[in-house]
């Protein structure tokens, strides 16, 4: 873990924060209100759903957040391939996650749902892995002057 | 137009871009149904554009266009296309996740919605920044311009 830069560490923190975070609650719905005695006492009409059936978004997450832990990766397994553009490219698909993520709980959230922990989770996961990619790429300048 | 001062990949990604803007407003997506009332059946179905689906894949490609056509105008006003590989990776980049990302909605299309021809020549455009992007990264490299 030696050869990571502090930015590299913290985008592949952000990306764990995403991958996990994609896996809790990111919509509720609440259930339709039934009259007294139908439901019986303790039983929740509300359910939760996570970002992997809630929206599309799912896809490119998951990519954002593989990225972001991609030079963890490759320095735990000890590869001796060094890719230059991969911090600007966790700057860049971080940045682009956070534009997404934001329009998502604001545009394009479902009408009547409820806007669960996990998403405001993704979303300072994904500030978290735009910042990373950030100082990795300054810390890349800085080394190579 | 002047285009002598862009380079081939960046004229391809420009393009493709135009043509995936206009892309945008065909049907992407259409659901259909059927209703028996008292012995007779009556059927429709309703097309969707790309900005009338409900799907955060609308955003990201207006990013994604925005971000192959800035460099090509910036080119063509005489600035140079600023941080011209950069913006070059960031146009191969985004594009390339679009293009896997159409691609997944082409298998895995939102509710019960069909896919219409929008989604496949969206699919062709996406590539074709990507191909763009790509190429004015290797020319980039090699100094080309044309």
């Amino acid at each position: 873990m030696g050869r990571l830069s502090q930015g590299q560490i913290i985008a592949a923190v952000g990306g764990v924060v995403l991958l996990v975070a994609m896996f809790l609650p990111w919509i509720g719905i609440s259930g339709p209100t039934l009259p007294s005695g139908v439901v019986p006492g303790g039983v929740d009409t509300s359910t939760s759903e996570n970002i992997w059936k809630g929206s599309s978004l799912d896809i490119y997450l998951a990519i954002t957040g593989v990225v972001a832990i991609l030079p963890a990766l490759m320095a735990l397994t000890d590869s001796a391939e060094e890719f230059s553009f991969i911090s600007a490219a966790t700057l860049l698909l971080g940045t682009v996650a956070i534009i997404l993520v934001i329009a998502f709980l604001t545009v394009d959230f479902p009408d009547g749902a409820d806007r669960k922990i996990g998403a405001f989770i993704g979303l300072g996961a994904a500030v978290v892995i735009a910042v990373g990619g950030f100082r990795a790429m300054q810390e890349e300048v800085a080394g190579e002057i | 137009m002047e285009t002598n001062r862009l380079s081939q990949g960046q004229l391809v990604a420009a393009v493709s871009a135009i043509a995936l803007f206009i892309i945008s407003f065909l049907p992407w997506f259409d659901i259909s149904g059927a209703v028996t009332v008292g012995g007779t059946t009556i059927g429709g179905s309703k097309n969707f554009n790309l900005w009338e689906a409900e799907n955060p894949l609308d955003i990201y490609l207006l990013i994604v266009i925005l971000v192959a056509l800035v460099p090509a105008a910036l080119s063509l006003l005489g600035d140079g296309g600023g941080d011209a590989p950069m913006a070059s990776m960031a146009t191969a980049l985004l594009a390339g996740v679009g293009t896997l990302l159409i691609i997944y909605q082409i298998f895995d299309t939102p509710g019960d919605l069909g896919r219409k021809i929008g989604l496949f020549l969206g699919l062709i455009a996406c590539a074709g920044i990507a191909v763009g992007g790509y190429l004015s990264m290797q020319e980039d490299v090699g100094g080309e311009r044309y």
